[in-house]
């Protein structure tokens, strides 16, 4: 009888093994999330000179546990003229599609889930099967804000999935795999990739922020508009597990943005002591989580036509000149660093200095033509 | 002992494939049977899985489950749900659809049983690099051909919902 690890029997440690990552993958994200609502409560407070939570607990450390508590003992309501087992499955279709990403997120060397060798690709797959729950969630609701909602994400989500897959497809153009551990190995020194690939890493930041339906892309759930948008008729621990995996997708957005860009597991110490990769990689990833947040304080909501044009008239024309561009220079550099950084930069000088002029031009044409507007209804109106 | 795995999971996979398929011919109800597609599709990636060809079950669910269910969803959500007294004209052709599946299925079968000793799928660096290299080598014409055929009805579809302005 052959023995596994451990002295386990094979069979029962394949059985074993993925229940443990299952288990650890769960507690990761709750804690992940558990954190992270503590941290945005502090962060916005501090932002809006308030104390924040600080009752429960020292510094109020224990208000998101007491809240987590809540809403598990919640009573269980869900309105009659729902469509039953769509109601039901909605949540689980976007919680475990953001649950089985954190299998190729790399943590530290040899401390990953699985190593594929399509890993960005899985993880992408796995951020486009949100988008179902949510339009199933808003769909079943049978409620108009609840379907506004879940139609808006959907416009919204399969948009901004274009310049996202293009972004990340000029980092692997660069790096040459598609797996998190060699992208992640490929940049050890202090030259990480945001150096060299600034303007993909600004596509895939500003995408990202719309994938996960954060400020100021949440139009999804727009509380002054949709009441809470495709939430509104959940409650209790159902609307706690669509809030569960808005904080694990915000969680594995900021990992493949500390991966591919800042360099993963890299940090003072690693080559001696492994381990320490895990801390580098979390401080890496909840620096990106604290930027999130940061954002959600300080921008206002976008309008639906302001975001749509916005994707498809800049992000993606650029996100392709990036990728034709890096495409030509890296076929024919034997170096392509420095040519890559000169386009890379020049492309996010052209979006950050361009940006602020055509938005001018068209807030202008748009008052021109309300102004018109109300002349004609002045003189319609005149006595 | 993990003989018996492979075989179980493709049992489990095949009953998703033909289960939902059979339902999403059955049932009345459009966006279960909407639903049930998705898992028909993430079915069939699975049977990719188990092949050796991952890239093909990521494109597999990326395209088909993250976005051909998602608009097909998008139609159901603009259709009235009510309950229709009547049969579409395409549910009312059971015997003749049933002669039309034993006609295509059986030279089908023919052929998958033929199938002695199936190619051993390569055990490392998965099929990213063969697909990769076939699709931009020996089928980049075809490649072309869809991609400047999406294209066309990419701007076809531009042109169809453009609104004249003025």
């Amino acid at each position: 009888m052959p023995i596994g690890p451990f002295g386990i029997d094979p069979v029962i440690w394949a059985v074993l093994r993925l229940v443990i990552a299952v288990a650890l993958a769960v507690f990761l994200v709750l804690n992940g999330a558990l954190a992270q609502i503590f941290l945005e409560r502090k962060i916005q407070a501090v932002m809006q000179d308030r104390l924040g939570p600080y009752h429960t607990g020292p510094f109020g450390l224990l208000q998101t546990f007491a809240d987590a508590i809540k809403l598990l003992s919640k009573e269980d309501i869900r309105a009659r003229l729902t469509d039953a087992p769509f109601f039901l499955a909605a949540p689980a279709i976007v919680f475990s599609p953001m649950l089985a990403s954190f299998v190729v997120l790399p943590f530290a060397p040899d401390f990953v889930g699985a190593n594929l060798n399509v890993g960005l690709l899985y993880l992408t797959t796995l951020g486009s099967m949100t988008v179902l729950g949510i339009v199933i969630a808003g769909w079943a609701s049978n409620n108009k804000y609840s379907l506004m909602g879940g139609l808006r994400s959907a416009g919204q989500l399969i948009s901004y999935e274009v310049p996202q897959i293009l972004a990340l497809v000029t980092v692997v153009l660069y790096v040459g795999s598609l797996s998190m551990v060699d992208i992640t190995k490929s940049q050890p020194g202090l030259l990480v990739n945001v150096v060299i690939l600034p303007m993909a890493f600004l596509t895939y930041l500003i995408a990202a922020l719309a994938e996960t339906n954060r400020n100021p892309f949440d139009l999804p759930e727009a509380e002054s508009e949709l009441v809470a948008g495709f939430l509104t008729e959940y409650s209790g621990m159902r609307w706690a597990v669509f809030f569960l995996s808005e904080y694990g997708e915000v969680t594995v957005v900021s990992a493949i943005m500390a991966t591919l860009w800042f360099g993963g597991w890299h940090g003072p110490g690693v080559d001696a002591v492994p381990a320490l990769g895990i801390l580098w990689f979390t401080l890496k990833t909840y620096g990106f989580v604290v930027l999130f947040m940061w954002i959600r304080a300080t921008l206002p909501r976008l309008r639906i036509d302001q975001l749509m044009g916005f994707c498809w008239k800049v992000l993606i024309p650029l996100a392709l000149v990036n990728i034709m561009a890096s495409a030509a220079i890296i076929l024919a550099f034997a170096d392509p660093r420095l040519p890559l950084a000169v386009v890379n930069w020049l492309l996010v000088a052209g979006l950050v200095v361009g940006l602020p002029f055509t938005q001018r031009r068209r807030l202008l044409r748009f008052r021109s033509r309300t102004r018109e507007t109300v002349a004609m209804r002045d003189v319609r109106l005149a006595p | 002992m993990f003989d018996l795995l492979e075989p179980f999971f493709f049992a489990v996979l095949a009953l998703g494939v033909i289960g939902s398929g059979v339902c999403v011919v059955v049932l009345r109800r459009i966006t279960a049977q909407a639903l049930l597609m998705a898992l028909t599709f993430a079915s069939m990636a699975g049977m990719f899985l188990l092949l050796g060809a991952e890239t093909i079950a990521l494109f597999q669910v990326l395209i088909y489950v993250g976005a051909i269910t998602i608009l097909i969803l998008f139609g159901v959500m603009f259709t009235k749900q009510d309950e229709r007294g009547y049969g579409l004209f395409f549910q009312q052709q059971t015997p003749w659809a049933a002669a039309l599946v034993i006609v295509i299925a059986l030279p089908v079968s023919f052929l998958a049983f033929s199938f002695k000793d199936p190619l051993t799928p390569s055990a490392k660096g998965g099929d990213l690099i063969p697909l990769a290299a076939s699709l931009f080598t020996d089928y980049a014409f075809p490649f072309e051909i869809a991609s400047v055929l999406l294209l066309a009805a990419l701007v076809g579809a531009i042109v169809l919902v453009k609104r004249d302005e003025g």
